[in-house]
């Protein structure tokens, strides 16, 4: 909190420490910074950061049980592998194609063909039958599976044999998202425009599953008010907590704290002690600039590149709210245009 | 029937062609109190208004700094600024502007050593 002598900036310096980072999973621990600086992080990573998906469907046939805009609801839904949808421009923005909003810089195109041949068999339409013109743009199970027969190496990619990879999907349950079923004789083919989008829109376009942050406990425990517990009360007391933050350690009696972060702001350990005539127990206050953050994402994006992309966008709308110069700053302007 | 198209919560509607910003950010000064003044802000809501004004409070010239989204159908934040007679608003607003950008840019960074 302390301020530079010249009074030029009153910047935040923030630190990060990564706990854990998996493809889809990222917990992290943010301080010295603000909880208004936490929450447009959380906000812009769910509803702001862009990825595709599809957003116009071309129905040719379809004699399934589900009627046209059931399924081009679905396919929207289906979360598609986003990684070059900050490169993208968005249909209303791109002046290359007709206007139509589907040229190759802004949109990408799938296709979707099957029959249900003369079998006594259902044929389960899945994501995994969607054919991409891009191969960097295609539903996230179909690339996740593709990712599975490669490394378990049973599905050679030079050798091309369709039935191979199909094989190595079944058995490692990759199926993909299942969009509808169809029996014998029944049809579906369509042609879906996938474009870039932001959640603010639709929820299809959220690359979050789900974005939560928790203040840090600052847990402290009265060592003379818990010398004066029984071992009976002292058990009932860490039992009181719904969750396990408290230990009481049976050989030298002490109650002690052991994880902390499981205090999920419930008072109970509070009203516990109040009830047994020991008010002031223990003392729980949240760190005002201490957060602990949980990302997990739906694949379109990795769980690092979407905390990258969030603070990306979250300066490009903090440049957008900047007050313009009244003579014309060009320079700015010039700069508006290049950027992505 | 009288709800807003979904886009329209942040397509900045059609401004001057030369000047890019000239919709999304306006602002009148308070006539009655000297150094006061309220920005509009069109097609933002709480993640900038927030963190504006959270800023601004770090800024010992600033005496009021406060936020509003007159209606949540409307999409538009106004930000009202009061300073001492050392800074005026369009300077605070400025300078909040610029922290922020320098803060974010330094936890960018932060998160790039990490990894």
């Amino acid at each position: 909190m302390d301020r530079p002598a010249a009074g030029a900036s009153y910047q935040r310096f923030p630190r990060v420490k990564i706990r854990e980072l998996k493809d889809d999973y990222a917990k992290f621990e943010l301080r010295d910074t603000d909880a208004s600086m936490a929450n447009a992080l959380r906000r812009v990573m769910i509803a702001e950061v862009p990825t595709v998906a599809i957003d116009l469907v071309e129905i040719e046939v379809n004699s399934s049980v589900l009627n046209d805009e059931f399924i081009a609801h679905r396919l929207g839904l289906i979360p598609l592998t986003s990684a070059a949808a900050m490169q993208m421009r968005f249909s209303r923005d791109c002046d290359a194609c007709d206007g139509d909003g589907s040229c190759e810089y802004c949109s990408v195109e799938f296709n979707l063909s099957a029959r249900a041949t003369d079998s006594d068999q259902t044929l389960e339409v899945t994501s995994n039958d969607l054919r991409s013109a891009d191969p960097k743009v295609c539903p996230v199970d179909q690339a996740r599976a593709y990712q599975q027969a490669l490394s378990s190496g049973d599905y050679d990619p030079n050798a091309g044999d369709q039935r191979q990879l199909a094989y190595c999907i079944f058995v490692a349950d990759l199926r993909g998202i299942l969009i509808v079923k169809l029996r014998r004789g029944q049809e579906l083919r369509l042609r879906a425009i996938a474009r870039k989008g932001i959640g603010k829109d639709h929820a299809k376009w959220s690359p979050a599953a789900t974005v939560t942050f928790m203040y840090e406990p600052d847990i402290r425990i009265n060592e003379e008010l818990m010398d004066t517990l029984t071992l009976d009360e002292k058990r009932s007391w860490v039992e009181s907590s719904p969750t396990k933050v408290f230990e009481l350690d049976p050989v030298t009696q002490q109650v002690t704290v052991i994880d902390a972060e499981a205090y999920t702001y419930d008072e109970e350990v509070i009203k516990a002690a109040e009830a047994m005539g020991k008010p002031g127990l223990v003392e729980i206050n949240a760190k005002e600039d201490s957060f602990i953050f949980t990302v997990e994402t739906t694949g379109a994006i990795a769980a690092y590149e979407l905390i990258m992309n969030a603070i990306t966008v979250l300066r490009q709308k903090l440049d957008a709210v900047r007050l313009q110069d009244d003579d014309g700053d060009l320079g700015e302007l010039g700069a508006h245009l290049g950027g992505p | 029937m009288n709800a807003p198209d979904r886009y329209e919560r942040f397509v900045v509607p059609e401004g001057t062609k030369n000047d890019n910003h000239s919709c999304r950010v306006s602002y009148e000064r308070d006539t009655k109190i000297v150094n006061a003044a309220s920005f509009t802000i069109e097609r933002e809501d709480h993640t900038i208004g927030n963190i504006v004004r959270m800023q601004l409070h770090r800024d010992p010239n600033v005496l009021f700094a406060g936020y509003k989204l007159p209606h949540p159908l409307q999409y538009k934040i106004i930000v009202r600024i009061h300073t001492t007679s050392q800074s005026s608003p369009t300077q605070a607003y400025t300078q909040a502007v610029n922290d922020l950008d320098k803060e974010l840019e330094y936890l960018k960074q932060a998160f790039e050593v990490c990894f």
